[in-house]
């Protein structure tokens, strides 16, 4: 059986250059494995250890992402092999269509029974491939999973729900978001980083992927930076806490918000 | 794809909709909700001021709502129409995901304002964390949209009939159980003032210096992800930021908070916004309204004594 | 020349910080500064997470590593403003895996996996510092057993440890080269008693006198061969220097970036003082000593790397980082003014336990002994 960790390569937007005309400039943010992602890493180890199944993952996304120290970030946290598709024809891709190159390669490596993603994309920060690819994939997708193991023909799983914890078992094929705190995800020591360079990678050309073709686009009309960064800023030491919180408190009786 | 003028919900047994139902009604004269879950939600559901109720069915003992995902999107596409809106929370993210599969369709997040434009659906979006905002035109088929859900004001309209729909929900999932934890309800949204706490704390007990200061200035407790995942210190319902709650109190203390973007999304449409931090350095001063630099350790007592009301 | 880092550093790095970020925080260092601990869990973090054994070889269950990563690892914690945090107990762990007896191996790398500190470095005496000929510590060898009388003091992390890495003289005569030798004698064997000394940095070592009366111990606590202790000994000292310049290098980038950025915000005559040219000369001749002590680190390291004879190198180094960098941090102090004095500031902290690494390890002026007759003994 076959682990899939679907993952995300990518700049945290904080480090973006973002122009008074709303662009979005990336170039000069460093990309990582996107902070969501690593519980995934995680859980999909400890349950492979478990049962002997193979962790594969899986990226798609520009030709940025294929980079040889992109390569090793993942290969260092536990995956026994990787495919990626890297193809700038995929650069802004939205979550749908990046769900559904990712479906295609699940597909494609065959006897699969759990993807495990993370919740949400640094980047991107909406939360939705997952439960997208789940569509794609006609599987059961759930997200704000808490924990995962495995049982004789299937995994049991715990969620966090409004009410409480709930438990349930899985008999098929899922897709699962982790949430981020499911599990502690081990730093990659130097073992684990110098056995990266070892693990297979395979490049799948998007050309030879089987992926449906988007029926609704977006036309972008306008974008915009938000104003909301103008904040007063007024900065008070705090090295005197009675005088720094009655001038504090002054001026939040003055603005009227107490 | 041809197209009607009409607005669906989906709703993943969840009968807090209302939300939903305004935005829907914003869009067309017309809302159409498909529901997913127990009888009583699709009920409640048929008197929260749509036109029609599509009901899947009554779930047999175990299945997860999100098992019905396949058949909310068949019926969805079905029905083809213009927009679709649905919970960006838990399951609703499912049921847009399978929708979105299914039509080939974005799932637009993140949104700000949508509207007519022409015959089209204009949506002003909020990217990247919300570094951005964008605003596209959706073409070749329809807009489907993921919102905050819940409840604004009482549900309007006269009951409708709830009609029921054929469904084969997957079978690969049962649910066996639910631990129950034990909570107040907690309604950050509604909160006047927010006071929230991030990995400044040192340990668990020093909360009590935070609810002090909540309850002098009257306001609710909150706090940045480190704290609610974690070490589970505050309980998640009041996380604030991307993966939690979204909320525009007239008032936000943030103690001890650094202030990266994926918790200041969250309180990007406060009032004022206090911080407390040791650490000058810290993002959130350039955040902030206003800022104290100091030990949250006592500048959090003096803030609470300087609440407190004059003898 | 190639100055990026390879895949492999920035991947440790990465790690590094996560680690740090986790286990590291500041708030901790500053409550391990002020009840005066040892940084114990963070240490056992850094061993479950493999940075412990880093550099040692594999049949030890380390991993290999090269000197160039091990200090940019040395000195990215001690940019975290913790002091010795890494690299110094690693670094004398290699004496007892180059020459301590099976036992000795299997029970020192036992104590590192557990977090703790195997073994302080008993070599300071009264009387006896860099001169190691003065060195009054006896170790008698009788029948099987060694007994060991003597007093060393200024012994950094001797309560913490579980051994006292003793160097004693086994033999007369002053040749420090077959005189002295190397054992590993427990803290709590008979006869041996401490005295807790008060000093004013390095809180998170503690330091401590040590009187061994009549200690006598198997002779199997013999590191290595009897006579052969000083050469052992000597063997990684250059290693050590590289680690205290590493340590001396992050600890300065630490209270360089600390003023940087309070110069950047503290308003003074309606301008942050940054605006002022005294300041930005402060902090320009700054920036040029953490870029020297930086390259003068990854150099000597490279050339451990390459097999290059150290020579000079190492003390030349140690010297020069634990000056500049003290320099560095005193600037630091002279930006924040009377702020920076206030007990519990980062920078205080950093300028306190920056001056001790003038001395630590070897003093400024014995590395000028060192280096200065290596010198003219190449140019004789």
């Amino acid at each position: 059986m076959t682990i899939v960790v679907a993952y995300k390569w990518a700049p945290n937007p904080q480090d973006a250059a973002v122009g008074s005309d709303g662009s979005v400039d990336f170039s000069r943010a460093k990309s990582a494995i996107s902070e969501y992602d690593p519980v995934a890493f995680e859980l999909a180890r400890q349950v492979a250890d478990a049962t002997g199944a193979e962790v594969v993952g899986v990226t798609v996304g520009d030709a940025s992402i294929d980079t040889s120290l992109a390569r090793k970030a993942a290969l260092s946290r536990g995956l026994d092999r990787l495919v990626i598709v890297a193809d700038d024809r995929l650069a802004g891709a939205d979550s749908t269509r990046l769900a559904a190159v990712l479906a295609a390669v699940v597909r494609g490596i065959g006897d699969v029974d759990l993807v495990l993603a993370g919740e949400s994309s640094v980047d991107v920060t909406e939360g939705q491939v997952a439960m997208t690819l789940a569509g794609q994939l006609g599987w059961l997708g759930l997200n704000a999973v808490s924990s995962v193991s495995a049982t004789d023909g299937g995994y049991a799983i715990e969620r966090d729900v409004p009410s409480g914890t709930a438990s349930m078992v899985l008999t098929g094929p899922a897709v699962l978001a982790a949430t981020t705190d499911a599990v502690l995800s081990r730093v990659p020591g130097m073992k684990d980083i110098l056995g990266a360079a070892k693990k297979p990678v395979e490049v799948l050309s998007l050309d030879m992927l089987d992926v449906s073709s988007a029926q609704v686009t977006l036309t972008a009309v306008s974008a915009s930076r938000p104003a909301a960064g103008n904040r007063q800023r007024v900065i008070i030491d705090g090295s005197d806490p009675t005088a720094a919180a009655a001038e504090l408190v002054g001026a939040l009786r003055a603005a009227k918000v107490l | 794809m041809n197209v009607s003028s009409q607005t669906w919900i989906v709703v993943a047994d969840d009968p807090a909709v209302t939300a939903l139902v305004v935005a829907a009604r914003a869009l067309s004269a017309e809302v159409t909700a498909v529901v997913a879950g127990r009888r009583a939600t699709a009920e409640s559901v048929a008197a929260a001021g749509v036109d029609r109720v599509l009901w899947l069915g009554e779930p047999a003992e175990g299945t997860p709502v999100e098992a019905y995902a396949p058949d909310v999107a068949r019926t969805v596409a079905d029905g083809a129409p213009r927009a679709v809106l649905g919970s960006s929370d838990g399951a609703g993210r499912v049921m847009l995901g399978a929708i979105a599969a299914l039509l080939q369709a974005p799932v637009l997040s993140g949104v700000i304002a949508v509207e007519h434009d022409g015959d089209q659906i204009g949506v002003t979006r909020s990217v990247f964390g919300g570094v951005a905002e964008r605003r596209d035109l959706v073409t070749g088929g329809p807009a489907i949209i993921a919102l905050a859900g819940g409840d604004v004001g009482d549900p309007s309209g006269a009951a409708v009939p709830v009609e029921e729909v054929t469904a084969n929900p997957l079978t690969t999932g049962r649910l066996t159980g639910v631990r129950k934890k034990e909570k107040a309800p907690v309604n950050l949204g509604a909160a006047r003032t927010v006071v929230a706490v991030g990995r400044g704390l040192k340990a668990k007990a020093d909360l009590a210096l935070i609810t002090g200061l909540a309850d002098a200035i009257g306001g609710e407790l909150a706090c940045s992800r480190p704290l609610a995942e974690g070490v589970d210190w505050i309980p998640k319902e009041r996380n604030v930021g991307i993966s939690g709650q979204q909320i525009a109190p007239e008032l936000y203390v943030a103690i001890g908070i650094s202030g990266q973007l994926q918790h200041m999304v969250g309180v990007r449409d406060a009032g004022v916004i206090v911080a407390v931090n040791s650490d000058k350095a810290a993002l959130i001063f350039k955040q902030c309204d206003y800022g104290i630099v100091g030990d949250l350790y006592t500048v959090v007592p003096a803030l609470t004594a300087a609440l407190a009301p004059k003898p | 020349m190639d100055f990026g880092l390879t895949d492999e550093q920035e991947l440790l790095l990465d790690s590094l910080r996560e680690l740090l970020e986790r286990e590291c925080p500041e708030s901790y260092i500053a409550e391990l500064d002020r009840t005066h601990q040892a940084p114990t869990s963070f240490r056992l973090a850094l061993h479950e997470a493999g940075f412990a054994s880093l550099g040692f070889p594999e049949e030890y269950g380390g991993t290999p590593c090269d000197a160039v990563t091990l200090m940019m690892l040395t000195e990215r914690v001690s940019q975290q403003g913790l002091n010795n945090g890494y690299g110094i107990e690693l670094l004398q762990a290699k004496d007892i895996l180059e020459f301590g007896s099976q036992e000795q191996k299997a029970d020192i790398l036992g104590l590192l996996a557990a977090g703790a500190v195997p073994f302080a470095l008993g070599f300071t005496e009264p009387g006896a510092g860099s001169d190691n000929s003065a060195m009054t510590t006896t170790a008698v060898h009788r029948d099987g057993t060694v007994t060991f009388n003597g007093t060393k003091t200024l012994i950094t992390n001797a309560l913490d440890a579980k051994y006292l890495l003793v160097m004693a003289k086994s033999s007369d005569g002053d040749d420090e080269r077959t005189a002295i030798s190397m054992y590993l004698v427990p803290m709590d064997a008979p006869g041996v008693s401490t005295n807790k000394l008060e000093k004013i940095v390095w809180n998170t070592n503690d330091s401590c006198e040590i009187f061994m009366d009549d200690v006598t111990l198997p002779e199997s606590c013999l590191v290595g061969r009897q006579g052969n202790g000083f050469r052992q000994l000597m063997r990684n000292l250059d290693l050590e220097r590289l680690v205290i310049a590493a340590t001396c290098l992050g600890l300065a980038q630490c209270a360089f970036d600390d003023a940087a950025t309070y110069a950047s915000q503290r308003v003074q005559f309606g301008k942050p003082i940054g605006s002022f040219q005294l300041i930005q000369l402060k902090l320009t001749d700054m920036a040029i000593k953490l870029e020297n002590i930086r390259n003068f680190v990854y150099k000597t390291s490279w050339m451990v790397d390459q097999g290059i004879p150290l020579r000079s190198q190492g003390a030349l180094c140690k010297r020069y980082a634990a000056m500049a960098a003290f320099e560095v941090a005193d600037d630091a102090m002279q930006i924040f003014g009377g702020i920076g004095v206030n007990a519990g500031t980062r920078v205080s902290r950093l300028w306190r336990d920056l001056r001790g690494h003038r001395f630590g390890g070897g003093t400024d002026e014995i590395m000028v002994h060192i280096a200065g007759r290596q010198i003219i003994r190449e140019h004789r």
